[in-house]
């Protein structure tokens, strides 16, 4: 198929469609918290996090993703507090000085950075992606489902209204705290498949589709991580196909479930 | 004597990057099944008085106690059993929610952490739709309710809760008049099936400030009205 051995094609259609599924069941908690803006800083976050790897030519550069993304979450606030700003400012400026400290970072690595490993965290690269990756990512899946599993109620009555579940007995905050570590733990993990400049997509897009469709959160919950899977095949078999950038194909494929549900929606057509 | 419902001690709380407090060393006791409706001008600190009752703001001096049980230690516990309606909620039409799990959420609390909801549950948050006369919506995303058909709803959410402590912020506001009485009527129902004590921001007089037994008026953070007085009383010194 497409021209490639079977074992590149394998461990690339499971990392695609783990990284699908991964990435838009996350995105479809932090769609409807509202916390798209949060979720675009912790990305550029981790790039900027990988990139030190690579520059400190570490192992594992995931780890520092995971670090940076994660230390973005918590101190947003914190500053913006501090700077008495709204945390949308914050954002607009942590966006920027990532993507330079990343690039920076890059231009610093011993193995001349952006023009090897440096690329693949930008763009992604997911037929370079190994079996142990895969496996990373499975135990991430399992991770995150075993969370929605133990606290499922708990993001429910969040999801719906926080101060409604906060009056309700529910830990909001330890909920809110534990989905931005979710986001954080994915966005790592998911780096080296679409990069982190598109990773974003994966993780918006085919949840905002998926809310297109029903009503129901619970059915939204099921349908995104379709969508998302659906995505990530559909843009592996372009980029294949055409022989375009693997990230980018990812994107756009997501990009048209997004229009295409916006579109064809029920509740746009019943408003 | 029996322990009051709510007895605040000396209250003094206010939102963070505030300079001064929204309300100052405020004391006062409910007893059971007393419908009290808390009246005053805008941010004079109504609101801020309910949310301090069930924790949801903390305070910066003095006690509050519900059931008996410090609310700043069971703040949790006491949450899952009392009912609080928010006076800006309304949910938007695209809400991804149907109406049988808005009322079923008002019960996560009380079941704990890593717990399923069991069908006792289901069953309770149904007769509770029942109750309030919207079982046949159940199945219905709650965002393409009307705003009295909603505010049904959130008094589902208490009955199903079995909450025997009900704060409503504005329960009634932007309502017709039918919705009004709707609501008034089953808040009534509620106090009676449930031995419930009613904490009502108001800011209109109708069927449901009519019923109250006392009204607590406050300016600036301070009760200033002479408990008790009757609602008619409290309406004519706010100036309604």
């Amino acid at each position: 198929m497409f021209g490639l051995p079977v074992h590149i094609l394998l461990p690339t259609l499971l990392g695609s469609i783990i990284a699908g599924i991964l990435c838009s069941a996350v995105g479809t908690l932090v769609v409807r918290l509202k916390l798209s803006s949060l979720g675009f800083a912790m990305s550029h976050a981790a790039f900027a996090g990988a990139a030190l790897g690579i520059m400190l030519a570490l192992p594992q550069p995931s780890w520092l993703a995971l670090v940076f993304s994660i230390a973005v979450a918590l101190i947003l606030g914190p500053i913006a507090r501090i700077a008495r700003l709204e945390v949308d400012t914050i954002i607009g400026a942590t966006f920027p000085f990532s993507m330079a400290l990343g690039l920076t970072f890059l231009s610093k690595a011993p193995s001349a950075g952006i023009g090897n490993g440096g690329l693949s965290l930008l763009w992604g690269s997911v037929l370079g992606i190994s079996y142990p990756q895969v496996i990373l990512l499975f135990l991430v899946l399992v991770g995150v489902l075993l969370v929605v599993w133990l606290f499922g109620k708990e993001f429910l009555a969040v999801l719906l209204d926080r101060k409604l579940a906060i009056a309700s007995g529910i830990p909001a905050d330890a909920i809110s705290t534990l989905v931005l570590f979710m986001v954080a733990v994915v966005v790592a993990a998911a780096l080296r498949i679409t990069g982190g400049l598109l990773i974003y997509a994966l993780m918006i897009l085919p949840a905002s589709a998926a809310f297109q469709w029903v009503y129901d959160i619970k059915k939204v919950l099921w349908l995104a991580p379709i969508l998302g899977c659906a995505s990530a095949l559909v843009g592996l078999a372009l980029s294949l196909a055409a022989d375009l950038p693997v990230g980018s194909s990812i994107a756009l494929a997501a990009a048209g479930f997004f229009f295409l549900s916006t579109w064809a929606s029920p509740k746009r057509r019943s408003a | 004597m029996d322990t009051p419902v709510v007895a605040l001690d000396c209250v003094s709380a206010g939102y963070e990057g505030e300079r001064t407090a929204t309300l100052h060393n405020v004391s006062f006791q409910v007893r059971q099944q007393q419908r009290i409706v808390i009246v005053g001008p805008n941010g004079a600190g109504k609101t801020t008085l309910l949310e301090v009752i069930n924790g949801l703001l903390p305070v910066s001096d003095g006690q509050v106690h519900v059931f008996g049980k410090s609310v700043a230690h069971h703040g949790r516990w006491l949450r899952a059993r009392i009912a609080y309606m928010a006076q800006e909620l309304f949910f938007q039409t695209s809400t991804p929610f149907l109406v049988q799990d808005v009322v079923l959420m008002a019960l996560f609390g009380q079941i704990g952490l890593f717990r399923r909801p069991q069908r006792e549950h289901r069953r309770r948050a149904f007769e509770a739709l029942e109750a309030v006369g919207m079982a046949s919506l159940r199945h219905r995303p709650i965002g393409r309710l009307s705003g009295g058909q909603q505010r049904k709803v959130l008094l589902a959410r208490a009955i199903a809760q079995q909450a025997r402590l009900l704060l409503l912020d504005e329960p009634t506001a932007n309502l017709d008049a039918f919705a009004k009485q709707d609501v008034a009527d089953l808040v009534a129902d509620i106090e009676q099936a449930l031995d419930a004590t009613a904490l009502i921001v108001s800011h209109e007089q109708g069927p449901l400030t009519d019923g109250a037994q006392r009204v607590l008026r406050i300016e600036a953070g301070r009760i200033t009205c002479p408990a008790p007085v009757t609602p008619a009383q409290a309406l004519v010194l706010q100036g309604i």
